[in-house]
């Protein structure tokens, strides 16, 4: 039987059912024949029954909190701007430039490329931000390859200098171009253009991973970035390849071969070479 | 009291990947679906731990400001949707220390149990609930966090126990003493009835 000290110490979780049958069993034979740990039971019980009895929200409308939320959240870059009127995207990217040029001076020339770690990276940024609010529709896609190609190679080199949250940051910003090129990337002007950079971005990729892994503390959260943006490539990849079913009225249509993804190389270095 | 613990599909997982990365890079469409997908569950803590609405969306929005700046480091390495209720936690729990009134016990001499629908019943079940959140509120810190995520977050042991990083043993031993100084604080409140009157 238990001791009187054991089954107190005991009684909260005995009371919020977190207890083994047998351990259960244990202190029911002591409660039975002891009146002062029966009562102190009774006692967390009254206050298990208080916390679970506050009470909870009434249902809140979503329109009106996010506003009032949206309105102090602090500012942050944005990478994409396609939702804002052209004259507004175009008065905004003229006064970035203009701070850009007054920001950078003469290390405008330096900006290009800086990396994560660098003071001038955020001129960088900003650059970056006019070159895509100011590219006509015909040459956006090429742009947003050419920035996601930067960032995979500024992962690549935060990832070799030991540098994981910025390599992080990186990769994280690669996925939202990505995303934001997603469409473009699916219905490319010259699909073969499309699938080389697909493939050329795969490869930025394995080289981010084999960085990553040439460390002897190689960071988990890059592994699983480059894995996901991998998998996001591959969607596209095979997206891309799907063409809409056609439409034939009035006999049956004749079904168009199934698209097959994409193969490609694969670069990525196997556990055994690695020796992991 | 435990619940079952929610598993997202693996859909569902890359998609709120995908919206923290994206909230993460400054892109406040993604954010705006987040907070739509999590703002109840904000709120519903708040109201718990703090009792009224308004203040409870004001704690909310302060939660939603806090996640928004901190998702920039936030690793995916536990899930999100944890991490904001040890944020939730931290900030309903700071926001009733600040706002903690002066509560007479003795006035409170009634216990739950034997509240019913009559106003002067519903009036001393509002104060017995007050005065134990901020019996919880005045607890030390290692207690308080994880009570809160129980009291206030409704989350099982299981779940408190990835909130906070910590071994499910740890979790029972903090709620156990938090309990034991919440009755030792609460003191008749939680003596059943027909102790109290008794006693």
């Amino acid at each position: 039987m238990l001791s009187h000290a054991t089954t107190r110490d005991w009684l909260i979780p005995y009371a919020d059912g977190m207890l083994a049958a047998d351990e259960r069993r244990r202190i029911d034979g002591h409660i039975t024949g002891c009146p002062t740990c029966a009562r102190e039971l009774r006692e967390v019980r009254e206050l298990n029954l208080l916390l679970v009895t506050l009470p909870p929200a009434p249902p809140v409308a979503f329109a009106p909190f996010w506003l009032n939320l949206q309105a102090v959240l602090p500012q942050r870059r944005v990478l994409r701007i396609p939702w804002m009127q052209s004259h507004r995207r175009l008065g905004i990217a003229f006064a970035m430039a203009a701070t850009a040029a007054l920001a950078a001076g003469g290390s405008a020339f330096a900006a290009p490329s800086a990396l994560p770690d660098n003071p001038l990276y955020p001129v960088k940024q900003l650059e970056e931000n006019v070159r895509l609010a100011l590219a006509p529709t015909n040459e956006r896609l090429a742009i947003q390859l050419e920035l996601a190609t930067e960032r995979l190679q500024e992962a690549q080199a935060m990832a070799g200098h030991h540098k994981p949250l910025l390599a992080e940051n990186s990769l994280r910003a690669f996925r939202v171009i990505v995303d934001d090129a997603a469409a473009a990337l699916k219905n490319p002007a010259n699909p073969k253009a499309a699938r080389e950079a697909l493939h050329t971005l795969h490869v930025k990729l394995d080289a981010v991973e084999r960085e990553n892994a040439s460390r002897g503390d190689d960071d988990e959260d890059i592994k699983q970035l480059v894995a996901a943006a991998n998998d996001e490539l591959d969607r596209i990849e095979q997206d891309e390849v799907a063409e809409p079913p056609a439409i034939v009225i009035g006999e049956q249509a004749t079904p168009r071969p199934t698209p097959q993804p994409t193969v490609r190389p694969t670069l990525r270095p196997t556990d055994k070479e690695h020796g992991d | 009291m435990a619940q079952s613990e929610e598993v997202p599909s693996t859909e569902g997982d890359a998609e709120e990947r995908r919206l923290i990365d994206r909230s993460a890079a400054g892109d406040q469409e993604a954010f705006r679906q987040l907070v739509l997908r999590y703002h109840r569950l904000v709120i519903n803590v708040a109201f718990r731990a703090l009792g009224e609405l308004a203040m409870a969306e004001d704690v909310a929005q302060d939660v939603f400001i806090k996640v928004y700046k901190a998702l920039p480091t936030y690793r995916h390495d536990k899930p999100f949707k944890h991490w904001l209720h040890r944020v939730a936690a931290n900030t309903v729990t700071d926001a009733l220390r600040r706002r903690r009134p002066v509560i007479s016990i003795d006035g409170l001499e009634q216990s739950l149990v034997s509240a019913g629908s009559d106003p002067q019943d519903v009036a001393a079940r509002h104060d017995l609930q007050r005065a134990v959140r901020y019996a919880i509120a005045s607890l030390p810190p290692h207690y308080r966090d994880t009570i809160a995520l129980q009291a206030f977050g409704e989350l099982s042991y299981d779940e408190i126990a990835k909130a906070l990083d910590i071994p499910l043993g740890t979790v029972m031993s903090r709620l156990n003493g938090a309990k034991r100084l919440l009755r030792d604080r609460l003191g008749d409140l939680v003596r059943p009835s027909e102790e109290a009157n008794t006693a």
